[in-house]
């Protein structure tokens, strides 16, 4: 066979090639510590660089959005690049929410230098208790006392003045002014006695008539005195409420005069403190009462009475602390924009300005916010609320419901508070190109792309800061430390976890995943130090745990049950290579292809598209191999083939053209009826002129293929064909490598589809001559006379049909 | 055992619907305080009413609404019934609040001269409001042999409490 491959210049691929070993590194253990600080984002040079830009833009929109694939250390970037700027900008404004007096469903938004916000917020609360005392107070002394005698005596002067005054003029009259429980009575009088019926009866005529006269004018007069009376009331109330605003003005004025002092530089503060007064003063009434409530369950809180004067401080800053750089993990639309709280009292839901809360915008107001956008678009109405704080520079505190109408409660509408701060988004790819694309406003508001690379180039310096990137996340996690080979070890996982012998990858957690587990593993055997065999079993251990489906599958085909064959020969039949992705593992398998031909019309069924297993890229890559068929043979004649190409055994969905080199490979063993090595195993995509082009998940197809065949024994035999252009992706596992030392196990690369049908066939391809035949004896030349026999079959079929009409 | 109460001082306090009862229930009981006293309360029912509602043309004037309405005889009973009732509630929640025992009596205005049946000794005091003193009946109280103590209480018409 290896004569057969060398004869068709097909060499198998160099074992250092199978594997990028990286040499032990001598790290020193300490040297974690001397790493600089943002050796985590080695090679991130072009994302570091959009984040200081989006940070120090200070224009509208230039907020930033950081893609890049979960994991990759990003929130831990942003801290650190904004910490600088966060600090030369300094502690942003404190913010409080206070009463509105005229409109206590519109709270007010009191904007205060850093730090003040909590000593204005005490001061306040220290200014209600001692107007909690003194206002009492101030009711309660002598010289309150002995005015409010006086206006009441002067008041109690004037209501007897009216009573006496008319009793006098009743009496001069002879009638008596008498009084019932709801009402007067005017009665005559006779000797000081009421006189009755008999006795009225008794005077005479004109007595009478006068009498009744006197009783109608005074009983008028009566009841223009009842007018009067609360008249006469209001203007008592009003004295006494003018004398408690006078004592109440006189006892609090004293006390605001100090805390008016300490805010003679800010006027927002002096002139909600003359409101405060001036409703002091209004409700002085309401601060000396100590009656009883009407019902034992409504408690009478003093404290409520102050309430009104105290400050909710929402956003609070330390004047020498940085600006605020808040990462909100969950950032529902309270967390985020803030919330209006409610307190149930007798079964009724109420609110007032005390109870707004800030979210995390407020929170950041001055600095910078970070979010992850997956969970800002997972949650209802955020997006949407970030958007519209960023567009109108505000935050405006309102609850969803509100905002759509469905909120049945008593509610506030807070004062917006101004916005100033700069937002991170960070997210994959996907959801920056689908925002780009399906809302308008994103672009402008996230102007800044950060885009994170997944990996980083393995060269001899990257390679010396990756291993420091190791000791300072070991260092920085608590773990043992690792010896010069483990690093090397973790280094070739990368190398593996990037998919490529030339690049690192760059995730961060599924690295500090690995010296996790490495550090456990080390510390159940009892080292002090991470080995190799220790990053080696932590390795294994993770692909145990994950490799249920990828065990059942070797299984079942040890079992025949899903029938691949590793011996033999099989014209039409192939063995393809596929990986199935089960997000955090990833594992190949062989997949058997058949193709069948016959006479037809040129077309080439894919089965996997027919009932609609097979994905677009899949379906592309048939059609591309069909036309690469088309092109290369008999290009002289009508394509005359029928032939269906199927994966056997397979009943989830097909995707990616991976399979098109097999496929291809099948359909010309099928046409030729040359047969097909089943030892070997094939992978690669063809373009339409045959070129084999690079294919994903490489090594775990090779790995997969090799599983099943070291699973039946290895006999020197097997092997696998990859793209050439894949060599530099391989970073096979030290089983598969070590079975190609010993020559059991082989891997090839190829770069056309010529190399690849020779080096499964073992019958040279051939090449056309000058005079544009190829060669007797080449698999090429059989497909092609196979092919013209098919057209020329065509043609006779077609003529004996005319015939047969002609006959008709 | 019977109790002695020949060395018993008697106070009567007596009342009609306009007295201010807190001031002189407190007078009342300013005189009984170290003393061995027994308490009676006298409510004086108001004749005029009566007598006034006897006439066919007497109106009541409301303090409320300053409209006006017949005042009947039967309007005038109501008015009685409901006066009595409301001071003796009065007295006997003051009685309870103060911790004393008290008797309650009522007379008629022209029943007057029965005040003497109540008096027993010359240390014994009546308490009255002072607006007695223009009532008819008050040359009865004038021939008691007793003390007798007018207290100067509010004017009906500002005194609401009584109402």
């Amino acid at each position: 066979m290896a004569g057969t491959l060398e004869q068709n210049r097909i060499r198998p691929v160099p074992v250092s090639q199978l594997r990028r070993v990286c040499p032990p590194l001598t790290i020193d253990p300490e040297s974690g510590e001397k790493a600089p600080a943002m050796s985590a984002y080695l090679g991130q040079e072009r994302a570091i660089n959009a984040i200081r830009f989006g940070i120090q833009m200070e224009h509208d929109g230039y907020n930033v959005f950081v893609l890049g694939p979960l994991g990759s250390a990003r929130h831990g970037l942003i801290e650190e690049l904004a910490k600088e700027p966060a600090r030369k900008k300094g502690a942003p404004d404190d913010w409080c929410y206070i009463n509105n007096f005229s409109d206590p469903e519109r709270p007010r938004a009191l904007r205060l230098p850093a730090g003040e916000g909590s000593k204005f917020r005490d001061n306040m609360q220290a200014l209600t208790e001692e107007i909690r005392l003194a206002i009492p107070a101030a009711f309660e002394s002598d010289d309150y006392g002995n005015q409010l005698k006086a206006l009441e005596a002067e008041t109690q002067k004037e209501l007897e003045g009216l009573w006496s005054s008319l009793q006098e003029q009743a009496a001069s009259e002879g009638i008596a002014l008498l009084q019932t429980p709801t009402g007067y009575v005017l009665a005559p009088v006779s000797d000081d006695k009421v006189i009755d019926d008999k006795e009225f009866d008794k005077l005479p005529e004109e007595k009478r008539k006068e009498i009744k006269k006197s009783i109608e004018r005074l009983s008028e007069e009566l009841k223009a005195r009842i007018e009067t009376i609360p008249k006469l009331r209001k203007v008592h109330h009003e004295r006494v409420r003018t004398l408690d605003r006078d004592v109440t003005a006189h006892a609090v004025s004293v006390l605001l005069e100090d805390i008016k002092q300490k805010y003679q530089g800010l006027p927002a503060v002096l002139g909600y403190l003359e409101e405060v007064q001036t409703d002091i003063i209004e409700n002085a009434q309401e601060f000396r009462r100590t009656e009883e409530p009407a019902l034992p369950f409504l408690s009478y809180d003093s404290t409520a009475l102050f309430a009104s004067y105290e400050v909710n401080l929402i956003v609070s800053n330390e004047s020498d602390a940085a600006a605020p750089i808040i990462y909100e993990p969950n950032p529902s639309y309270p967390n985020l924009v803030g919330k209006v709280e409610h307190r149930a009292e007798m079964g009724a839901l109420l609110t007032d300005f005390r109870l707004v809360r800030s979210g995390a915008l407020l929170q950041a107001n001055g600095g910078y916010l970070v979010l992850d956008v997956h969970r800002v678009l997972g949650r209802p109405f955020v997006w949407e609320a970030l958007k519209q704080a960023l567009l109108t520079r505000q935050v405006r505190i309102e609850s969803p419901a509100e905002t759509l109408g469905f909120a049945s409660t008593t509610t506030l509408k807070p004062e917006p508070i101004p916005l100033d701060l700069k937002i991170l988004l960070i997210g994959e790819r996907w959801l920056y190109y689908l925002l780009c694309v399906y809302d308008k406003e994103f672009s402008s508001l996230f102007k800044v792309a950060a885009d994170f690379d997944d990996d980083v180039e393995r060269s001899a310096s990257n390679v010396e800061a990756y291993a420091r990137l190791i000791a300072e996340r070991v260092r920085e996690s608590e773990l043992l430390p690792l010896s010069a080979a483990a690093i090397a070890r973790v280094i070739e996982q990368r190398a593996r976890y990037a998919d490529d012998s030339e690049r690192l990858s760059m995730h961060m957690r599924s690295l500090d995943d690995l010296l996790v587990q490495a550090d456990y593993w080390a510390r159940r055997r009892g080292a002090d130090q991470v080995a190799i065999e220790d990053v080696t079993e932590a390795i294994r251990q993770r692909d145990n745990r994950q490799d249920r489906i990828q065990k059942k599958l070797v299984d079942a085909i040890k079992r025949e049950t899903l029938l691949i064959d590793t011996t033999g020969e099989c014209v039409g039949q192939v063995n393809g290579l596929s990986v199935t992705d089960l997000g955090e593992y990833r594992f190949g398998h062989p997949v058997r292809i058949t193709a069948t031909t016959r006479v037809g019309k040129g077309d080439v069924v894919d089965i996997e598209r027919e009932v609609k297993l097979g994905g677009a890229i899949h379906s592309k890559g048939m059609m591309i191999l069909s036309a690469a068929l088309a092109a290369r043979y008999a290009p002289d004649v009508p394509l005359s083939l029928h032939g269906s190409v199927v994966f056997e055994q397979s009943y989830g969905g097909v995707e990616g053209d991976s399979a098109s080199v097999g496929e291809l490979c099948a359909l010309l063993s099928s046409i030729s009826g040359v047969p097909i090595r089943q030892s070997f195993g094939v992978t690669g995509s063809v373009n339409q002129l045959g070129r084999v082009q690079a294919v994903g998940g490489i090594n775990e197809k090779i790995e997969g293929f090799f599983a099943v065949c070291k699973e039946r024994g290895l006999d020197g035999s097997h092997a696998v064909i990859i793209p050439r252009d894949n060599i530099k992706h391989l970073m096979l596992t030290e089983a598969v490598v070590e079975a190609v030392q010993n020559n059991l196990f082989s891997v090839y690369a190829v770069q056309t589809i010529d190399e690849a049908v020779a080096a499964l066939t073992g019958m040279t391809a051939g090449e056309r001559d000058k005079g544009g035949e190829f060669p007797a004896d080449t698999l090429n030349r059989l497909v092609e006379d196979k092919l013209i026999q098919f057209a020329s079959r065509r043609k006779q079929f077609s003529e004996g049909a005319g015939d047969d009409k002609g006959h008709k | 055992m019977t109790k002695d109460t020949s060395n018993t001082r008697r106070v009567m306090l007596a009342v009609t619907e306009a007295s201010s009862l807190q001031v002189l229930w407190r007078t009342a009981m300013e005189h009984m305080s170290g003393e061995r006293a027994e308490l009676i309360t006298v409510f004086v029912r108001d004749d005029r009413w009566r007598r006034a509602a006897s006439l066919p043309f007497t109106e009541e004037v409301s303090r409320a609404s300053g409209g006006s309405m017949n005042f009947t005889p039967e309007r005038a009973e109501e008015v009685d019934r409901d006066v009595v009732m409301r001071t003796q509630g009065r007295l006997q929640q003051l009685a309870t609040d103060s911790q004393i025992q008290s008797a309650f009596e009522i007379l008629a205005e022209h029943e007057a001269m029965r005040l003497h049946e109540f008096v027993r000794s010359e240390s014994d005091l009546l308490i009255a409001p002072s607006y007695f003193k223009r009532r008819p009946f008050y040359s009865e109280l004038a021939r008691l042999k007793c003390r007798i103590l007018f207290i100067d209480a509010k004017n009906m018409i500002t005194d609401p409490e009584d109402y």
